[in-house]
């Protein structure tokens, strides 16, 4: 048993129980006086989960993992087309599965898998060997269940699936044409996006993101409130459980979408300094990891996992604070849910179990 | 293979830990900018929407009778508001709002523009009282605009319903008319007194608002409360109102239009004062309700908004002869004892005026005169005098004045003379010598309210002291619930010659022992008094009342005072439009008299209590009675 804690990596073990004990702190504060009063318990029980599922992964030998990827993206393209016939359908979206008595979003586990696929498929020979061809076809296996998850709607998950392509400037490194490619593609996709993809709430988060203030009793509402909980903080915050905005709910959805945003009032720049901190150490850590992989495979699973955990970290914070559109992106370890914890935890233990075999060689 | 040989992917690797250290490092300068740089600001935003200082509505003063009875409480109230401080600003929001509300979206967009300028203070009230119904409809409209709140204010609650309405009035917001003449003295939304004592004593009656800084959370529900100034209660105070006696008033009057005036002589105190059709002031409590006001307003046949006590001139008949009497003994145009023969008519001017009794009394002295009513001696008596003697008379026993009363929009009693009819009538400025003999008998130009011809006879019954009528007895001192008297204004002695009353009284006590109202004595002590029969036709109201048949009959009156050895009260009663005044007027006047010296000691009328059921009633306040 004393084997199987060794294969768990120090730096990031330490960084994400730092990043739970915050994030349980703020689901404490949050629920407090109200319905939800004991999230922060329920999330506890999902964290220790978690870590169950990360102890077993990290002893895992990671390439047998990577065996199992290809049946599991079939398996999670599968789920992800049922969700939409029989998954339940909640504030008119259709993103998850009743499995007794929980909610289960397939689309959380599937972005991980997708990404074990493609590493695996373009780590499987050097860099330079993988044609053309190879990755138009990780491009299409990246985009294929980003337009299923978009058919739910859910725009911030399928989003959250972008950094995977992330891989390909990695192998190839930054051209000039990839980045002119890229730019019209953001022109083209986002034009194109806007005339027949985006749904009508979506537009309009768009929309109110370019001018707050333009819906201050509606959606505007919502990302006002959550800045006034943000500047109300000052350096030191306004102490444990005693955030206005958060306490007199002000501030909406604030044990998932705005959960930061109590963290930030009632610990004030300080307490923002020392999470991000946290979040710079964790990611920082990943992207060792990929260095010091065995195989290209790991190593681009590794940078992969630090894009999906980077985007997380810029869309949700950068979000709370009114400085990107309000997109529903969950943080990581703040943001109360079982899927998405299960599955940051999950892709942990992958990257714990990839540095254990390379210390272990 | 081993991808740790690949310098290039290495190198790619340390740029995106770079990028990962600069995306940590931009967040944390976007929270610099919200935490450090803009913290004030946004500090400022928390606490503006979080503590919110809201006014605490001070009750109003409560209005007892001279018993210590309740005519007026005070209940517990739920209003639909909209906070100072909340007041929306876009158009399609208040519009929206207006339609919720079923309200005019222009007069609404006015109103919140008016409270916006008007600064702190009450809150803007959207609904009124509202009913467990309209608690159900404020609550759904309240999840649609979150901004709008429900206080608790005390309402006022008229516990006789319609007893007192002419004398209670009832209470209103300040409209902004009055608030423009008196800058300062009213706050918008202030809740003021609109008519009857409520409106004559609203400084007395009103408190002082508090104040207190509260904690709300985003629903607007006070959640901690930092600290309050207390509201001041407006004082409550006793009025000399004895509801007994106002509900035999009441009663005697029943559906007879009229009023019924009685003074209690020591000191001017208004014992009772009735006008009949009265109005209920509980239903003029909700304030958006106008059209209330303007429906009863606009009856113009029974007129239910007119104080008929102090409001309405009646041709006074037959009791004004006291006061020609009185003006023919102080110019010494004729002796009491002087008789002057009735033939039952008599030629004036070549007209011919006609007495009651067509076969005629004979020959009178004053005392069998006045007892009589006979017409032809007063006619007599006023073609031996000017007008202007009659108007100096009554101007010296203060008939010509406001009487003074404690109420608002109080008529002056009318008493024709050479000057006044160049004023009111400029097309016939003349006096005619004619016109005279009318007012000798009451008649003509001459009218007075039943309060002014009330004090008259209470002048008479004091042997010529002049009172100011009042209804304000006193404030309640708060710990023994005991009246502390109120300075009145004290009587005014006149130069009333004691054989000159001497024989008034002697022909009131005829009036009712052998003259024209003897159905009306009383076994056990001695009333006295007038009779009255007024002709409606009168100049200034023939016109309205010619479109009535039953509006033609006689208006009838009866005024006097007991007991009349040692008179307590005098009393004026008016009955329209209900024939010959001892008939009608003079049985009332028995009934005040025999319940405020008989029935008044022995059974009293039970405390007023109204009808008006009140959901949020604490039960306290009934059982404290």
């Amino acid at each position: 048993m004393r084997e199987r804690f060794r294969a768990l990596d120090p730096h990031l073990l330490w960084a994400v129980l730092a990043l739970i004990a915050l994030g349980t702190l703020t689901l404490f504060s949050a629920g407090r006086n109200t319905p939800q009063a004991t999230i922060w318990l329920k999330q506890t029980l999902w964290n220790g989960l978690g870590m169950v599922l990360m102890l077993l992964l990290a002893t895992t030998d990671p390439r047998r993992l990577f065996r199992y990827s290809f049946p599991a993206y079939l398996l999670g393209l599968a789920a992800l087309a049922a969700v939409l016939v029989v998954g339940r359908k909640i504030g008119g979206s259709t993103r998850w599965f009743m499995i007794a008595g929980q909610t289960f979003q397939p689309s959380e586990l599937m972005k991980w898998i997708t990404l074990l696929y493609v590493a695996q498929r373009l780590g499987s020979r050097p860099a330079d060997e993988v044609g053309r061809l190879e990755l138009f076809g990780a491009v299409g296996l990246v985009v294929f269940p980003m337009l299923l998850i978009q058919r739910q709607p859910d725009l911030g998950m399928a989003l959250s699936f972008l950094p995977i392509l992330l891989l390909i400037p990695l192998m190839k490194g930054l051209r000039a044409r990839w980045l002119l490619a890229l730019a019209l593609l953001v022109v083209v996709g986002g034009f194109g996006a806007w005339k027949f993809g985006l749904k009508p709430y979506q537009k309009q988060r768009v929309l109110i993101f370019l001018d707050p203030s333009s819906d201050l009793q509606g959606k505007g509402y919502q990302v006002n409130q959550s800045r006034i909980a943000i500047g109300a903080g000052g350096l030191i915050g306004k102490g444990f459980t005693s955030g206005s905005q958060t306490q007199l709910n002000f501030l909406p959805v604030k044990t998932t979408d705005f959960a930061f945003s109590v963290w930030a009032e009632e610990r004030g720049f300080l307490g923002v300094l020392l999470a991000l901190g946290l979040f710079g150490l964790l990611l920082s850590r990943i992207l060792d990891a990929a260095r010091v992989a065995h195989t290209y495979a790991e190593a681009y699973f590794c940078a992969g996992a630090a894009g999906i955990f980077a985007l997380h970290l810029l869309v949700n914070v950068g979000m709370v604070a009114g400085a990107l559109p309000n997109k529903g992106m969950v943080l990581p370890f703040f943001s109360a849910g079982g899927s998405s914890t299960l599955s940051f935890f999950l892709a942990l233990g992958l990257i714990m179990g990839i540095l254990h075999r390379a210390r272990l060689k | 293979m081993d991808p740790r040989q690949q310098p290039l992917l290495r190198q790619r690797l340390g740029v995106l830990k770079v990028l990962a250290w600069s995306l940590v490092a931009l967040l944390v300068l976007v929270y610099a900018w919200l935490q450090l740089v803009r913290h004030g600001e946004y500090r400022q935003l928390a606490l503006q929407q979080a503590v919110k200082v809201r006014p605490i509505p001070a009750p109003r003063g409560l209005v007892l009778d001279r018993n210590g009875h309740r005519l007026v409480d005070n209940r517990r109230a739920l209003h639909l508001v909209i906070q100072r401080e909340d007041l929306p600003t876009r158009p399609e929001v208040v519009t929206a709002l207006a339609e919720a509300l079923v309200v005019d979206p222009q007069a609404l967009a006015r109103k919140i523009q008016s409270y916006r300028l008007a600064g702190k203070g009450r809150p803007l009230v959207l609904k009124e009282n509202l009913d467990e119904a309209g608690i159900a409809v404020a609550e759904r409209v309240r999840a649609r605009f979150p901004f709008l709140s429900v206080e608790v204010a005390p309402r006022r609650v008229y516990l006789g319903d319609d007893l007192a309405g002419h004398v209670l009035g009832y209470v209103g917001e300040v409209d902004e008319e009055l608030m423009k003449g008196k800058p300062g003295v009213f706050h918008l939304g202030e809740t003021i007194g609109k008519e009857g004592f409520e409106s004559a004593g609203n400084d007395k009656l009103k408190g002082v608002d508090g104040q207190k800084r509260i904690l709300v959370d985003q629903l607007g529900t006070e959640v901690a409360n930092f600290g309050q100034i207390d509201a001041a209660p407006g004082r409550s105070l006793f009025l000399t109102l004895d509801a007994g006696l106002q509900k035999v008033a009441q009663d005697a009057l029943g559906t007879e239009a009229g009023a019924v005036v009685v003074l209690d002589l020591r000191d001017g105190g208004v014992l009772a004062l009735y006008s009949s059709p009265s109005y209920d002031p509980n239903l003029f409590l909700n304030r958006l309700s106008q059209d209330m006001v303007d429906r009863y307003l606009a009856n113009k046949v029974t007129r239910p908004m007119v104080n008929r006590a102090t409001q309405g001139i009646y041709a006074p008949g037959s009791t004004f002869k006291l006061l020609v009497a009185l003006a023919a003994l102080e110019k010494g145009i004729i002796s009491p004892t002087t008789p002057v023969y009735c033939a039952g008519r008599k030629n004036f001017y070549g007209r011919d005026f006609r007495c009651d009794k067509p076969t005629g009394h004979g020959s009178l002295s004053m005392v069998q005169a006045i007892a009589q009513s006979c017409d032809v001696y007063f006619y007599e008596l006023a073609s031996r005098m000017d007008i202007d003697d009659i108007h100096a008379t009554a101007e010296k026993y203060g008939l010509t004045e406001r009487t003074g009363i404690d109420l608002p929009q109080e008529k002056r009693t009318r008493i024709p003379s050479r000057a006044w009819k160049k004023k009111a009538v400029p097309r016939d400025p003349k006096w005619y010598a004619g016109e005279t003999i009318s007012v000798g008998i009451g008649q003509g130009a001459v009218g007075v309210t039943p309060l002014g011809l009330a004090r008259f006879y209470a002048l008479l019954a004091t042997k010529g002291k002049l009172l100011t009528p009042h209804l304000f007895y006193g404030f309640r001192d708060d710990q023994s619930d005991h009246l502390e008297p109120a300075a009145f204004v004290p009587p005014k002695d006149t130069p009333l010659d004691p054989r000159h009353w001497a024989i008034l009284d002697e022909g009131l006590y005829e009036v009712v022992r052998g003259g024209t109202a003897t159905a009306s004595a009383l076994k056990e002590l001695t009333m006295v008094g007038k009779t009255g029969t007024a002709q409606v036709a009168t100049f200034v109201d023939r016109a309205h009342y010619a479109r009535q048949a039953k509006a033609l009959k006689d208006h009838a009156l009866f005024a006097g005072y007991a007991p009349r050895e040692n008179p307590q009260i005098a009393f004026a009663v008016v009955v329209e439009n209900a024939g010959f005044g001892a008939s009608s007027a003079a049985p009332i006047a028995k009934k005040l008299v025999q319940y405020w010296f008989l029935d008044r000691l022995q059974h009293p009328l039970p405390a007023p209590r109204g009808k008006l059921v009140d959901p949020f009633a604490p039960q306290q306040t009934e059982a404290a009675e």
